[in-house]
């Protein structure tokens, strides 16, 4: 049984599309705990492919005061096609103090990963949290997101994610999340904010959004295995 | 801190190992470690590992053993028994290897009732490639290559590999499925499987039913109920084909 | 055709994926596969949208089935592919080759991984010879090394196009890094752009009474006499090579007035531009060279940049150890420029890398 040590402490995972941006909001939302001076644990769930995992940055993540639960490239690495790999550790996540993030790979089951974190359903504080791109092509209609974010069962909040790498615009980023916005309050689910790559700050600064704007740090462009 | 207790025949410097939690791979080879152990084979036995998660007991065992390709782990044991009688050849791979891309090698090993002994760990899925549809991923079975649920129809039903190996090979061969829900059984058809090989008889060959929670996205007791109550179903457990008699403890 | 693309917008997208949507958009009717990393993806996008749009899929025991039954989809005159790396590169020549022998518009997607043997499961540039050449024939094969998503895109739809009208298997030669890397691109359906789709024809199983309207189709691939096989071989090469100009393509950038070249294919391609860039601004005159066909390969416009050039010093710079120095040698036997080598088998090469390399030779 996990006995809630710390009552306010927060427990989100983030779901979502292949290449959506989850594990990048999940990093950033760690740091900004840290920087909140909480004590974080960041928890690997990608269980599909070895590339684009937290499994690269764990020694950097580590260094910036994470406790970070994944294997490292080397373990994981010699040894052939090692997409499917969990750390042990990570079953047991809820356990450790303080606020968990985890980041849940992609996959047919979607948001089932969570099965594997002992406790996570009947947790009382997590938050099952959907990172849409509205630039990626099975999420780009208000069809296909509704289509989406209904196939994921439960869903506590989304964070409106869209872009387009280094031709990110503004444009992009409005038309795309003013879409999911529309979808969310259709399907009655809290957009928590918008993420969007720091870089852009000039760019956007005197613009009116309607949500919080949270910028992110590109972590993850380091990631590729 | 508690250190288990685990089978001489275990190479200590690769534990703890990198399966999953809940994995059945870990059971299957404590069973074989301890059957290795009890049978006093270690020094001559050698291993042969498919690609797949069955790779990631390379260094599992405190014996020889060799990395192949995806589905030739079979070809490779019967190459080193035919040309070193004296060892204990033993493959190692799941159903993608044995089943799938292996199909043929293990169907003409069994054939020419090759002296080797195959386990065959069985968990629906191609694990280590990120859960694609297997031989023995069962109907309705959601998987990344079968996203709306296998339909017999279009992909045909689970394979049954001990029963099609039991009809192919002579009554001195050994085929049996086993199920790591029950551990004493398993070991018991292990140990048989070589037994049969020591002994000189003939083919023997062991599936194990066995969990992977990881791909099923399951927790422990999901992870349970779909090998007990379904794949025990689909897939029967027991000795097919036994030289030593049935229920020879 | 039902259209695939909605309205052409730009994506953020994988190269596996990109893959998946041109094979749709270019109207394949069927995908065969075996699991194997780092292609999954293609499989798994083509398995949750080709029902959505009435195509088909099998993922077959391995590769070698993969590889046939490609072979008898072709026959029976569907756009068929298929995709795979590695070890089942290795596996599908034996297909490949009677796709070569019997003329069948096969399309398959090689995403490199690290070789020989299983290697690592990430990126290479060490299945050219194997892609190019492989099998026991003569290498009647066309091969698109594409170097950005963009292209992976435009050339898997080129590839059905190019199979079918000159009936010869195509490839995308791709890698690990292309695959699996998130880039902006912009998808379209191929008519909206002007580009006509070839239609497929069958070659078994045609229309009309035997006997009466037409004869019997009978496919070989065995001859009884060797000048039989001589007369095949020799007319399939002289057909093969009177295409080519049609077929090649390249880019050359910068090359007339340097001292040296940068010869690469495939992504290290990009990393010899931003090379080329950095060096041209330390007042190193640097050029490229860059073949987009590696079968066909462009000697011609090869030759040509090597006449106009300034530069005595050829970097051939490959992610591998020598293939794609042996099949530029090949072409070029007898030219006098000198050629230096950067090999990085297996690993990833960055224009830091071909910098250092080139202040070392000059």
């Amino acid at each position: 049984m996990i006995t809630q040590q710390n009552k306010a402490r927060i427990v989100e995972a983030f779901v979502g599309e292949y290449a959506s941006g989850k594990s990048e909001i999940a990093i950033n939302r760690a740091l900004e705990l840290k920087g909140l001076n909480h004590q974080v644990t960041l928890v690997d769930l990608d269980t599909v492919e070895p590339f684009y995992t937290l499994r690269p940055l764990k020694a950097l993540l580590e260094g910036k005061g994470l406790n970070v639960i994944s294997y490292t490239r080397e373990d994981s690495f010699g040894l052939g096609e090692t997409g499917a790999m969990l750390n042990p550790a990570a079953r047991w996540a809820l356990m450790n103090k303080g606020d968990i993030i985890l980041d849940i790979g992609y996959g047919i089951h979607g948001a089932k990963t969570l099965n594997l974190v002992e406790g996570a359903y009947e947790s009382s504080e997590l938050r099952i949290i959907a990172v849409i791109n509205y630039t990626r092509p099975m999420t780009n209609s208000p069809e296909k997101v509704r289509e989406y974010l209904l196939e994921l069962g439960r869903l506590d909040g989304i964070i409106a994610n869209t872009h387009l790498g280094n031709q990110t615009t503004l444009d992009v980023i409005v038309k795309g999340n003013n879409e999911i916005l529309r979808v969310a309050n259709e399907l009655n689910i809290p957009v928590d904010y918008m993420g969007i790559d720091k870089t852009m700050y000039e760019e956007i600064s005197d613009y009116k959004f309607e949500i919080p704007v949270k910028f992110i740090e590109r972590y993850m462009v380091n990631a590729m295995w | 801190m508690v250190t288990p207790v685990t089978p001489k025949s275990w190479y200590l410097p690769s534990k703890p190992h990198k399966f999953c939690p809940g994995c059945g791979h870990g059971i299957v080879l404590k069973a074989l470690g301890e059957a290795i152990d009890e049978l006093g084979i270690q020094d001559e036995t050698v291993f042969g590992f498919d690609i797949g998660c069955s790779l990631l007991a390379w260094d599992f065992f405190a014996c020889d053993s060799t990395q192949t390709h995806h589905g030739r782990t079979t070809p490779v044991v019967v190459g080193l028994k035919r040309s070193r009688p004296e060892l204990i050849t033993v493959g190692y791979m799941g159903d993608g290897g044995g089943y799938s891309i292996g199909s043929q090698h293990l169907l003409n090993a069994a054939v020419r009732n090759e002296k080797v002994t195959l386990i065959l760990v069985n968990n629906t899925n191609y694990g280590m490639t990120g859960g694609q549809m297997a031989p023995t991923t069962l109907p309705g079975q959601k998987t990344e290559t079968s996203p709306f649920g296998r339909d017999p129809e279009e992909t045909g039903y689970p394979t049954k590999g001990p029963e099609f190996i039991a009809e192919l090979t002579p009554d001195n061969a050994y085929v049996a499925r086993a199920t790591v829900s029950k551990y004493n059984q398993l070991k018991r058809f292990i140990r048989n499987a070589l037994q049969n090989q020591i002994e000189g008889n003939g083919f023997s060959f062991v599936e194990v039913l066995s969990t992977c929670p990881t791909n099923w996205r399951t927790n422990a007791a999901q992870t349970w109920r779909f090998l007990e109550e379904e794949m025990e179903t689909h897939f029967p457990v027991g000795e097919l084909k036994t030289p030593f008699g049935k229920g020879a403890k | 055709m039902q259209k695939v693309i909605g309205e052409s917008k730009k994506a953020f997208i994988t190269g596996n994926e990109a893959v998946a949507w041109a094979t749709l958009a270019a109207g394949a009717d069927i995908m065969f596969g075996y699991p194997i990393t780092p292609q999954n993806e293609i499989m798994h996008y083509w398995t949750r949208l080709a029902p959505k749009y009435g195509r088909g899929f099998l993922q077959t025991e391995d590769e070698i089935s993969a590889g046939f039954t490609v072979c008898g989809a072709v026959q029976g005159g569907k756009k068929a592919f298929t995709a795979t790396a590695g070890p089942g590169n290795v596996l599908m020549q034996e297909p490949f080759g009677m796709a070569e022998a019997m003329r069948l518009p096969v399309v398959g997607i090689i995403q490199q991984r690290g070789g020989p043997s299983s290697g690592t499961v990430i990126y290479s540039q060490q299945e050219v010879t194997l892609t190019t050449f492989g099998g026991n024939g003569e290498g009647h094969r066309i091969v698109y090394s594409t170097s950005t998503h963009q292209e992976m895109y435009d050339y898997t739809i080129k590839a059905f196009n190019t199979a079918w009208k000159y009936r010869f298997p195509t490839f995308i030669l791709g890698d690990g890094y292309q695959a699996k890397m998130r880039e902006p691109l912009e998808m379209y359906n191929p008519e909206e752009r002007g580009i006509d789709l070839v239609k497929p024809f069958p070659l078994l199983g045609l229309e009309g009474n035997i006997g009466t309207d037409r004869e019997p189709q009978h496919l070989v691939n065995i001859y009884s006499l060797e000048e039989e096989l001589y007369d095949v071989v020799m007319r399939v090469s002289k057909e093969y090579e009177s295409i080519a100009p049609e077929i090649v393509e390249y880019e050359e950038n910068l090359c007339e007035d340097a001292d040296v070249i940068i010869l690469t294919h495939g992504v290290v391609s990009r990393a010899a531009d931003d090379a080329v860039k950095a060096l041209r601004a330390q007042g190193i005159k640097a050029g490229s060279f860059r073949p987009i066909t590696l079968r066909p390969f462009p000697r011609q416009g090869l030759l040509d940049v090597l006449a106009k050039t300034n530069a005595k010093k050829l970097l051939i710079a490959e992610s591998a150890y020598g293939q794609l120095d042996k099949l530029v040698k090949q072409e070029i036997f007898g030219e006098q420029i000198e050629i230096e080598n950067l090999f990085m088998p297996g690993v990833g090469i960055i224009d830091y890398h071909i910098i250092s390399k080139i202040k070392s030779i000059l």
